[in-house]
């Protein structure tokens, strides 16, 4: 019993692992593109403005 | 991550309720199955990620198939964001299997044609991302993208049929596989309980993951005005 338990805790944690890495990961991708979005606006304020 | 407004927060609110309530179901309520004991448990985690990808493919196909008829690249929003998240679905069912079969087989792995289908569908998932990179052009991107959401669909078909079609070390199916196969009502209980809060869950991620492609596409779409100018 303890021994598959060990084998449940693993697959669990497995699963659960996978789903935070993959929220983080939105959450980085849409923290650089927010960034690039401004970064590029300003950009194009500037070009428009020469 | 952002939440749009205030109604935004209901989705993820009832995902984190429903996978609490899974969660009881699945470690305290459902008795423990009878010969393999409590590593049978795994599959209220294994199995319903599978069916939750099946669903992202669906969705993916309808999206992908609405964009080759519109030319409306919102719909190919939907379309990526639903098969991203279900890789991740896919890759949550084939990681937790070998944890099961390694204290009830013996082995982590084997080539079978229901665990080598269920690969392969993985690897298109991978594969139709991997693609998306490849093509600078929305629309050419979109289209052929959309051509892929057809094959994972076969595949998916091919996958759920392959313990049905050839004898195989996977299991036989507990769903629709004829007689003597099932599952004890406090089973079924616990299974849909699991599968209805990853619905859940794969609802709300999809709609982050849809919002993310908007804000990526409005990047790229001032990329180019850029250096345009």
């Amino acid at each position: 019993m303890e021994e598959n338990l060990k084998w449940l805790w693993w697959a669990f944690s497995v699963a659960w692992v996978i789903h935070l890495a993959y929220v983080a990961s939105l959450g980085r991708r849409q923290k650089r593109l927010r960034e690039e979005l401004e970064a590029l606006k300003a950009m194009l304020e500037e070009k428009r403005g020469k | 991550m952002t939440m749009k407004n205030g109604s935004g927060w209901l989705l993820p609110s009832l995902a984190g309720a429903m996978m609490i309530g899974a969660l009881y179901l699945v470690f305290l309520w459902v008795p423990t199955e009878r010969s393999m004991g409590i590593v049978q448990r795994i599959f209220y985690f294994h199995m319903p990620p599978f069916l939750v990808a099946v669903v992202a493919i669906l969705v993916g196909m309808g999206a992908a198939i609405r964009y080759l008829m519109t030319k409306d690249l919102r719909f190919d929003e939907v379309a990526v964001a639903c098969i991203e998240v279900g890789l991740v679905f896919d890759t949550m069912n084939l990681l937790t299997g070998p944890f099961w079969a390694r204290p009830v087989w013996g082995i982590w792995w084997t080539w079978d044609a229901r665990l080598t289908s269920a690969f392969v569908l993985w690897l298109m998932f991978v594969g139709y991302l991997i693609l998306r990179q490849a093509i600078d052009e929305p629309h050419m991107r979109a289209a052929a993208s959309a051509v892929v959401t057809v094959f994972q669909a076969v595949g998916a078909v091919i996958v759920y049929m392959a313990n049905r079609l050839w004898r195989t070390q996977h299991p036989q199916p507990v769903i629709a596989g004829g007689e003597g196969s099932g599952l004890a009502s406090p089973m079924w209980v616990a299974l849909l309980g699991s599968l209805a809060a990853m619905l859940v869950v794969f609802a709300c991620l999809v709609q982050v993951r849809r919002r993310l492609e908007r804000l990526r596409r409005e990047t790229e779409g001032l990329r180019r005005e850029v250096h345009a100018l």
